[in-house]
């Protein structure tokens, strides 16, 4: 009834490749966008934009950047942490190096260094596949953590080892560091979300992207059809390493204020993957749902008992949290084991029907 | 199914409109003090028995004395698990209420510390965090008495050489340390120091995932056969490099560890062969104190506490440091209700009594802790106090106090502090010091 899709007739070529051929997919987005721009800075709190709104979104844009990788050019990767982390030392060094550099500038550029990184971290998935180039980029995840460590010059020489975000202005404004508020930083990655988004979107249902979706689902095929295996795979490498670049720029300027090495170890990398997995591999949507489950929900259970005046032991709220967290994801995997994305495709299935199903 | 999933999308929405509304009004009346506890996680070992001792200290004034002045406090933890990323969390959820911040790892408080100057709430880090915070002009809100890393090191080289530095000459000194903000602090100065008394450092840096497995640094120890082992650990790394030093044979006397590394528990793992190792220490358990007899009766006994008694938890050194961190706290918030004549001080207002607490001998002894804390004073220039500490050596049961009270070599450690307190500033400008305060 609402979700009615007969009658929707397309008359030409660009109507039935519009980013969103359903009246109503669109109109469910322009709800979403409006919720994410308007209602939400209206109403939310401090501790909303800085626990719940921005790192959703910013662990979205990593799992976004990992999943153009493993979902949609099949290439499983451990390193996601790791290459974060290139993004967020080198915008560092360009933001301490050259402190005029506005910020979206540095962010842009430091995408760069983590490409980089990546398709020479990338190198051995031509010939070799699945746990064994899992195993590869495991590699990467320990030597740039160790990197992150003993080169010092990474850090400017700061006798504790940690990157700290200077106050950064754009146009004025205070955009990163600790005397930006959390609404802007909020718009702020908001932006940079919707846009690297919208490329990926597009990235994804264009040519390369079924070149890589071609790559994934059976390599020989793809190259006897004329695909160059090198390229593509070394492009998803590097598209998808830009991508977990800026979030890990992000993750540590418009979030955290400050990072250590051992932040960008092994445990972010499989929260990223997590969230790619649960949320649906080959999917776009996926990562969005998969973070609101793996980072924002502990958030919420945690403030419940405080919230309706039970008296729980903080340590007792983490302990159940974690137990909740698990069984959701256990329950979440059985229910639909292809990830949060196709179970909204199976619910909008039935709404199409509703209320006249076969 | 259906209803299952009708279900979950429900109490989800329940769940989002219960969090947008969590900064419910509580009690006006109480003072409230929150605290980034970590009772989970790696390092839950450590952390527990020093939240009990803090814990304990705010239920004993609650219930003894109905409060600080009347008002009563109100002790809230918020669980980080030693997460940077809880951390931030924690202190965003319990920041509109809080007069102080009580970070409790270096991590943390590197975090938020560039907050502190536009939050306007204090740090209470007492015995970790940033050395430089001891230069009150330029950290205004962050306060880490009585005694920083760095007089620390000061203290630990000061006691191996029996006062007298340059006796360390050519002389190899390992410095065994967690690899993380918290174990590269006392660096800096080592490094000075080193150069200045001819000594040979040796920095052997203890990753996060070989905590428990040390074999690879012992056995640089057993090759470089240094005369002393000086640790910088914490959480499951005490426990390691510990038994580690026993399987090794290294000669325990010539071990010595950081007030973090002084865990009892961590020793009874190893009992009597771990006899003659030393920690650094500016707290000294005193179970026979008068205050020790009024948290047994109003708290212990009454069963409002969390320790484990059967582990001996109160005997602790780390419970009863707890306490006396609560003591420091608490002496800052009277001093702020004295001089400004309110019932429940604001966050600046506490500032400044943190800046002004006196916890002299005479002080501590009216307090029942005679003893149990190296006696200091702070003020606007001074966030620290550099109280000073004591040795505490592990007699093969418990921690007994091995030496007299040890000040730390300030010369040194001055020029350091000025020279990375400026360099913070300029890092993070605009920072804004205090220039009231012309101490």
């Amino acid at each position: 009834m609402f979700y009615r899709t007969a009658g929707q007739f397309k008359t030409s070529y660009e109507a039935d490749h519009a980013l969103f051929p359903v009246r109503q997919d669109a109109f469910l987005l322009g709800v979403v966008l409006v919720i994410a721009f308007v209602i939400f800075p209206l109403t939310a709190s401090e501790f909303t934009f800085r626990a719940l709104l921005i790192p959703v979104l910013i662990y979205s844009l990593a799992a976004l950047g990992l999943n153009i990788l493993t979902g949609y050019a099949g290439q499983l990767s451990l390193g996601t942490g790791a290459f974060m982390g290139v993004g967020a030392y080198a915008c560092y060094k360009l933001i301490t190096i050259f402190p005029e550099m506005n910020i979206v500038v540095a962010i842009a550029l430091s995408g760069f260094f983590s490409a980089a990184i990546g398709v020479l971290f990338g190198l051995p998935s031509l010939r070799i596949k699945g746990f064994y180039l899992a195993i590869a980029t495991l590699a990467a995840q320990f030597f740039l953590v160790w990197l992150f460590q003993k080169w010092a010059w990474l850090y400017n020489d700061n006798a504790s080892g940690a990157i700290q975000v200077p106050n950064i202005d754009m146009f004025g404004i205070t955009v990163a560091g600790p005397r930006a508020t959390a609404i802007t930083q909020y718009y702020f990655v908001l932006c940079v979300v919707c846009v690297i988004t919208f490329f990926a979107i597009n990235i994804t249902r264009g040519r390369i992207g079924r070149m890589w979706k071609a790559v994934r689902d059976m390599d020989i095929a793809a190259e006897l059809v004329g695909i160059n295996l090198m390229r593509s795979k070394l492009m998803a490498f590097f598209v998808s390493s830009y991508v977990v670049g800026i979030a890990g720029a992000l993750f540590v300027f418009l979030w955290r204020g400050a990072a250590e090495a051992n932040l960008f170890d092994i445990p972010l990398s499989f929260r990223v993957l997590f969230i790619a997995i649960i949320g649906g591999l080959g999917s776009i949507l996926g990562n969005f749902l998969g973070a609101i489950l793996i980072v924002a929900l502990p958030v919420i259970i945690g403030s419940v008992p405080q919230a309706f005046g039970i008296p729980l032991d903080s340590a007792m709220v983490e302990h159940l949290n974690i137990m909740i967290i698990g069984a959701l994801i256990i329950a979440f995997l059985i229910i639909e084991p292809h990830g949060l994305a196709r179970f909204w495709a199976m619910i909008r299935e039935k709404f199409i029907l509703w209320p006249f199903p076969h | 199914m259906k209803r299952m999933l009708r279900n979950a999308i429900l109490s989800s929405a329940l769940l989002a409109a219960a969090s947008v509304a969590v900064p419910a009004a509580a009690q006006d009346e109480a003072i409230y003090i929150p605290n980034l506890a970590y009772r989970t996680g790696p390092f839950a070992a450590t952390g527990t028995p020093l939240m009990n001792g803090q814990r304990d200290y705010i239920t004993l004034l609650n219930e003894r004395d109905g409060g600080l002045n009347g008002v009563k406090l109100e002790y809230d933890e918020c669980e980080t698990g030693y997460n940077t990323e809880k951390g931030v969390e924690c202190y965003e959820k319990t920041k509109a209420r809080a007069v102080v911040t009580q970070p409790w790892s270096t991590g943390i408080t590197l975090q938020v510390l560039p907050k502190s100057n536009v939050d306007k709430i204090p740090i209470l880090a007492p015995g970790y965090g940033f050395s430089p915070m001891a230069d009150g002009k330029v950290f205004q809100w962050a306060y880490n008495p009585p005694s920083s890393y760095w007089d620390g090191a000061s203290m630990i080289l000061k006691n191996i050489s029996d006062g007298n530095l340059d006796s360390l000459k050519d002389k190899k000194i390992a410095f065994l340390h967690l690899d993380h903000p918290f174990g590269k602090e006392p660096l800096p100065l080592l490094e000075v120091l080193a150069e200045k008394h001819g000594f040979n450092l040796v920095p052997i840096p203890v990753g996060l995932t070989e905590m428990q497995n040390q074999s690879a640094q012992w056995l640089q120890i057993r090759r470089e056969r240094p005369d002393f082992v000086v640790m910088w650990g914490w959480g499951a790394m005490n426990a390691g490099a510990i038994t580690e030093a026993v399987k090794t044979k290294y000669p325990m006397d010539q071990f010595v560890g950081v007030w973090w590394s002084g865990h009892d528990g961590d020793l009874k793992l190893v009992g009597d062969q771990g006899k003659g190792y030393r920690s650094i220490s500016w707290s000294v358990p005193n179970s026979e104190a008068p205050l020790m007899a009024d948290i047994k009766k109003y708290v212990v006994d009454a069963g409002k506490s969390q320790i484990n008694q059967g582990e001996g938890e109160f005997d602790s050194v780390f419970y009863q440091r707890g306490l006396m961190i609560s003591v420091i706290l608490v002496e800052g918030i009277k001093a702020a209700q004295e001089e400004f004549d309110v019932r429940n001080p604001s966050p600046e207002q506490l500032r400044w009594g943190l800046e002004n607490i006196n916890l002299d001998e005479a002080r501590l002894k009216e307090l029942g802790a005679e003893g149990m804390l190296v006696p200091f004073s702070t003020s606007c220039a001074d966030h620290t106090g550099h109280g000073g500490g004591w040795m505490l050596q592990w007699d093969g049961a418990k921690f007994v106090k091995a030496s007299d009270l040890l000040t730390p070599d300030r010369a040194e450690i001055e020029k350091l502090e000025a020279e990375k307190a400026k360099e913070y500033a300029e890092a993070n400008a605009p920072w804004p010091v205090n220039e009231e305060c012309s101490m």
